[in-house]
């Protein structure tokens, strides 16, 4: 060994301070050099080093992230928070198949019938899967871990509201990608953005009353039930009342009184809904 | 020491003087669909494992579930380390001090070991990367899954998942551990390893055990309750419990009709349960005779 590492080096070093390229010449020496890590040692604070052997079984441990999570914390979402969401089911590879198919499908569908001025199958079925995708993340019947779940610190109703924005970013973003296949109809392709959030938060709120299971059962059947009875109202060339202007008012309104239920029945979501003795 | 029903006022007052209650019970009471779960209950739990016996339908799980903030209760109170969950400030803090594991746990199957107790980890407010996976490394080797925390839970045994649940339950160190039948289903060897771990994790904190095996209760517990028709029935030691049966198990060459309760043993003879008849050929008692014959005689009280 013709060299060793100057003192002032190996603290900067030690400290992890030391600059390029003197850092890979420290690096490179270190490996082969005994007597400089020795002197190294005694310029590094014990603290200092035991945090690194912290944050190196930290990485050592860290489990390799899925896909998803790994989009999810490249887009600036906490790591803890990536990893509630990977244990949503609907944000799994799966479900976002199957409602790529869905709109597919259904795209296709609305523009080879044709049948008036606005996309009405479409606008039907978009508002649709947010309210599916939301209710199916959320409660004993999809998420394994609920009860655990329940009784953890974490409220809730904060675990609800974190999976239900991941749910409805993923859902609305889906739909809105599906709209921009459908551009001969202009701006009416999304009379479903309104109705879509008016249903989510309208079955959440209900939620807390009848359950994960019944209330988007009951809000979604409503909705199918407004658009039959509109559909008979306009008749065959009218314009459906939910996608008037009136009723994405109305729709506005009902997101509105929706979400302030909700907030309100907040604790609700902190308990067990359904148990056996 | 016999208790029939369990009030603070039966709490023996030296042992209320030697150790603080962890958890403290009144007036516990739980009625749904027509049916009374919990009926009165009050109990006091201190550092140790106790047992919790009875048979399906006793309210055991309602009860967990209330102690452990599920579920609310229509009446009574409780608290758990002084923290009393009636208001949502309570409620988080009894958590906080809380270990739970549910009568049939559920994982997220594509998850590993360590990815799922991680998973409860964050729920269990633990956000700084490097000390939750500290975290959850130590309570997997405190399970026994050092090895296997790479492995996807939907390739573990039945026993390996109820370890991994076990580590989820303890994460945090908890003060009070709630467990839900969890030896169910398990081999005799996995029940033995699983005994060895609930023994572990009731040095220093307290454990509630719920279990249909007499056999656990007897090797782990310090204190039983026994529960029927969402009351608590009996409240003492496993030896008092085995204490209740003496002098009330015979054998016989026939099952004895005046026998509250009897069956066929290995040899041929009958074992027989209830009040012997002059001359009986009286056999020791086990803790599972105290435990039958405390059913027995509340089903017998439920029905005069």
């Amino acid at each position: 060994m013709t060299w060793h590492v100057d003192d002032d080096d190996l603290r900067a070093y030690g400290r992890g301070e030391l600059a390029s390229p003197a850092l890979w010449s420290a690096d490179t020496h270190l490996t082969a050099c005994a007597p400089c890590r020795e002197r190294l040692a005694g310029f590094t604070d014990p603290a200092a080093v035991d945090l690194g052997w912290a944050r190196l079984d930290a990485e050592l441990d860290a489990p390799r992230r899925g896909p998803v999570e790994s989009l999810l914390v490249r887009l600036g979402v906490p790591d803890h928070v990536a990893r509630l969401l990977t244990a949503t089911p609907v944000l799994r590879r799966s479900w976002l198949g199957a409602v790529v198919c869905v709109l597919l499908t259904t795209v296709l569908a609305t523009d080879t019938v044709r049948a008036g001025a606005e996309p009405t199958l479409f606008l039907a079925l978009a508002p649709l899967l947010p309210l599916v995708g939301v209710a199916l993340s959320f409660g004993p019947a999809l998420d394994p871990a609920h009860e655990m779940a329940v009784v953890a610190p974490m409220h809730g109703f904060r675990l609800l509201m974190i999976r239900t924005v991941a749910v409805l970013a993923t859902a609305i973003g889906l739909d809105l990608l599906a709209t921009l296949a459908l551009p001969s109809f202009g701006l009416i392709a999304l009379a479903w953005l309104l109705p879509a959030l008016a249903l989510t938060a309208t079955a959440l709120a209900l939620t807390s009353r009848l359950g994960p299971v019944l209330a988007p059962v009951l809000t979604g059947g409503g909705w199918l039930t407004l658009l039959v009875v509109a559909q008979v109202k306009a008749g065959a060339a009218g314009t459906l009342a939910p996608f008037s202007a009136a009723g994405q008012g109305v729709a506005a309104a009902v997101t509105a009184l929706a979400c302030g239920l909700l907030f309100l029945a907040r604790d609700r979501f902190d308990r067990l809904q359904t148990f056996s003795v | 020491m016999t208790h029939e029903t369990t009030h603070e006022n039966d709490i023996p007052d030296q042992e209320c003087r030697m150790t603080t209650p962890t958890v403290s019970a009144t007036g516990l009471s739980l009625s749904y669909g027509g049916t009374r779960a919990l009926d009165d209950v009050a109990l006091r739990l201190s550092a140790g494992v106790t047992g919790l016996l009875g048979p399906n339908g006793a309210g055991k799980t309602t009860l967990l579930r209330v102690l452990a903030t599920a579920v609310p209760a229509d009446r009574g109170a409780f608290t758990v380390l002084g923290h009393d969950p009636a208001d949502a400030a309570g409620r988080q803090s009894v958590r906080r001090a809380l270990g739970y594991l549910p009568q049939t746990p559920g994982f997220h199957p594509d998850f590993t070991a360590f990815e799922f107790v991680d998973y409860v980890a964050i729920l269990k407010e633990r956000t700084d990367r490097g000390a939750r996976h500290r975290e959850v490394r130590r309570v997997l080797d405190q399970v026994g899954l050092a090895d296997a925390r790479g492995k996807r839970i939907k390739k573990l045994s039945g026993g390996m998942r109820q370890r991994v649940a076990l580590a989820a339950a303890l994460v945090g160190d908890p003060g009070f551990v709630v467990l839900d039948e969890p030896t169910v289903g398990l081999d005799p060897e996995q029940r033995m390893r699983f005994r060895e771990l609930i023994a572990q994790a009731g040095e220093g904190r307290t454990v509630l055990l719920s279990t249909h095996q007499t056999e656990d209760v007897a090797m782990l517990c310090h204190r039983v309750l026994v529960m029927a028709g969402g009351r608590v029935r009996f409240d003492g030691t496993p030896a008092d419990l085995t204490d209740r049966a003496a002098g009330r198990v015979w054998s016989s060459a026939e099952r004895d009709p005046g026998a509250r309760a009897g069956w066929r043993t290995g040899t041929g003879t009958f074992r027989n349960l209830g009040d012997p008849p002059p001359g009986a050929d009286l056999l020791p008692p086990t803790l599972e005779d105290g435990y039958l014959l405390t059913l027995d005689e509340a089903d017998t009280a439920v029905t005069a």
